[in-house]
């Protein structure tokens, strides 16, 4: 055992850089041979664009989507390139090749998290009889973990940027736009402009933090993009915004022990289940996170000894002010599609949103298409950028017809207790199906490994929705707990086979785990029973 | 424990061969950091003695104890082998011309030609042996 052990360490230490397990890690290599015939086919058929332009696919935006769609063209017999570029934030923060999730989301993001329950886990050691030197002095070094963090990030970059050119995916690290329908031209970092023409274009450019317009914004805020690489420790922060990504930094924020403060204009995880949102909340409200509910931010000024005073506006028009260090707006997010310059080739957005409104990932303009956050009423999801990015590359140059099916796709709030669901919110259930149609069972459950160090279950909580009648299909399920994404996974595959409440029911769970719990669920809201489970230990 | 000591090595071979004192410039010209693509033609392609190329990245843990390794080997050769450090993201089409994929990769070159490569951390004798072969 001992032997084998170190010798995983020296084949760590010899090789640095391996392959970090990414999203866009992709396997479809393996399915390539299948795909040799068709790639005859398709290469026949690229001859003919290759006299008239000098690409058969252009992506414009080297993320998740764009990547995964670049990757499978190319290995569909696609003469493909990559522009990417990142416009530094108005704080000045740039990032590499790759996109938003590997550089200023959910990697990095991941990141920070893991250290905050690590930091939780030398707490608990103690009950479990590790012998911690008073835990209440182990402190976070933040420059060391932004470091560590940012270290992953640049040998993810170059993996991806090794993997391009393996593949033969031209990239340019240019700032596109439209010339025509079939000419993009790129602004280098130099200024200078190359022109490029392709028979289809991709726009895979994502999109940037909303600031508010309010004095002080810009000047002295900070945003997701800017966190993860803060030479500075954060200090006291303000996030602005409820939805996921404000409550998964002020949650990690807090637990790495910085006083972190949530501002909520209206709701918390606007979109997703509201019971299961305020829960979220109320959680982080336990582990010390403030909240300051129906507030807006009105000004922001930076005071002689260098920190921020903000000024707010409550729901009674009332004015209140605090000072903080660092105030991070997660007030939303804003799709980069106008920087495109759509007007040349009459490229329709969505006026409220500017975010495109694809059908199949075509745009209203034939050979242009679209996938990832762009995506007007899809969710902003990697995965999904990844998979329709692929699939579009398998039908335009794969002879294929399989479409994307953005329905049922579970996503995991990275919360101090992650909060992971798939399917419909009870509200969504509701309003679609009508209450009497649907059922929701529901239970509050104790993860055994919490009752050692005595942490509190009070907000451990699953949610199961499904049809009353007929067959009891599952439509939507919710889980907070520990490794919420890890459990909501497998059941989202069940889904995507239909899975019913009879089936759920029926399947035996694995004891003691967390995700047994929803094979043990049967207290239904109807029916008005407590869904607390039995005080000691059944 | 094996990396704490190691650390300390490169710590201090590092302020050493990252000295930029002009004092020092003499003392450490066996080994240079390439600045661009015409650096690397004019003193790695075109160098009179064969040279060996540290592709290294500043994230790369390995990389960071493999450098003041080879370092010390190459300072004893006294000029007849030396070293040139590439800096994988400045100079990524550099690197990536040279067909380096994982880091630290070690390139010994002569006349302009590729002679010889390694990939990974090695150990001081490793180092030694592969440098030995074309400083005789």
């Amino acid at each position: 055992m001992k032997s084998r052990e170190s010798k995983e360490k020296k084949s760590w230490y010899f090789n640095c850089c391996k392959k970090p397990q990414t999203m866009d890690s992709d396997l479809s290599d393996q399915e390539n041979y299948t795909k040799s015939l068709e790639k005859l086919v398709t290469e026949q058929e690229n001859i003919e664009a290759d006299q008239k332009f000098m690409y058969d696919l252009l992506v414009i935006g080297g993320g998740s989507g764009g990547l995964a769609a670049a990757k499978e063209a190319v290995n569909l017999g696609a003469k493909v390139a990559v522009l990417d570029f990142v416009t530094p934030s108005p704080r000045g923060t740039t990032w590499g090749l790759g996109g938003t999730c590997v550089n200023v989301g959910c990697i990095p993001k991941k990141l920070m998290h893991q250290a905050a329950l690590l930091g939780e886990a030398i707490h608990e050691s103690a009950a479990y009889g590790w012998q911690v030197p008073d835990p209440n002095i182990i402190k976070n070094d933040w420059q060391a973990l932004t470091t560590a963090v940012q270290n992953h990030i640049k040998s993810v970059n170059w993996v991806t940027r090794v993997e391009l050119r393996t593949k033969k995916i031209e990239y340019f690290n240019a700032l596109g736009y439209f010339k025509d329908q079939h000419t993009i031209c790129g602004k280098m970092k130099n200024g200078e402009e190359k022109v490029f023409t392709a028979k289809n274009i991709l726009i895979a450019v994502g999109g940037r933090p909303r600031y508010p317009d309010i004095p002080g914004a810009l000047e002295y805020g900070i945003s997701s993009d800017d966190i993860f690489s803060l030479e500075k420790a954060p200090g006291k922060t303000l996030v602005i915004g409820a939805g996921y990504i404000g409550l998964e930094c002020a949650g990690f924020l807090n637990s790495l022990g910085y006083d972190a403060t949530v501002m909520v204009r209206s709701i918390v995880l606007r979109g997703f289940d509201q019971q299961m949102a305020n829960t979220i909340a109320q959680e982080m409200e336990r582990r010390g996170v403030h909240f300051i509910y129906q507030a807006k931010p009105s000004k922001i000024e930076k005071q002689a000894d260098g920190r921020l005073l903000v000024h707010w506006v409550d729901k009674e028009r009332q004015t209140h002010q605090d000072i903080f260090d660092t105030v991070l707006f997660a007030i939303g997010r804003k799709p980069l599609t106008e920087e495109l310059k759509p007007e040349n080739i009459g490229l329709q957005l969505i006026p409220e949103t500017a975010k495109i409104d694809a059908i199949d990932e075509q745009t209203n303009v034939p050979n242009v298409y679209a996938v990832g956050d762009v995506l007007h009423k899809k969710p902003e999801l990697t995965p999904v950028a990844i998979h329709a990015g692929r699939l579009l590359a398998r039908r335009l140059f794969g002879n294929s017809t399989e479409q994307m099916d953005y329905v049922n796709v579970a996503t995991t709030v990275f919360s101090p207790l992650e909060y992971g669901c798939v399917g419909l919110s009870e509200e969504a259930a509701i309003a679609i199906h009508g209450e009497d149609k649907i059922e929701i069972y529901h239970a509050y459950y104790k993860p055994t490994e919490f009752f050692i160090p005595q942490k509190d279950v009070s907000n451990c909580y699953i949610k199961v929705i499904a049809f009353r009648n007929g067959d009891q299909r599952v439509l939507g399920m919710h889980f907070i707990g520990p490794n919420a994404g890890e459990v909501i996974q497998g059941f989202a595959a069940a889904i995507k086979c239909n899975l019913t409440f009879p089936k759920l029911k029926d399947t035996v769970g694995i004891h003691p785990t967390v995700a047994e719990e929803f094979t043990r669920i049967s207290v239904t809201k109807r029916s008005g029973l407590d869904p607390k489970p039995q005080s000691c230990c059944s | 424990m094996f990396r704490t000591s190691l650390r300390t090595v490169r710590t201090a071979l590092g302020s050493k061969a990252f000295a930029n004192a002009p004092a020092r410039e003499q003392a450490v010209s066996t080994a240079f950091k390439v600045q661009d693509p015409k650096d690397f033609n004019d003193r790695v392609k075109n160098s009179k003695v064969p040279v060996i190329v540290d592709f290294f990245a500043t994230w790369c843990n390995p990389c960071r104890m493999l450098t003041p390794r080879i370092e010390s080997v190459i300072a004893e050769k006294q000029g007849k082998v030396l070293l040139a450090k590439v800096d994988i993201d400045e100079n990524s089409d550099l690197a990536l011309d040279y067909e380096v994929g994982s880091v630290p990769v070690l390139i010994a070159m002569k006349d302009g030609k590729v002679l010889d490569r390694i990939v990974g951390l090695q150990d001081v004798d490793k180092l030694k042996q592969f440098v030995d072969k074309y400083s005789e």
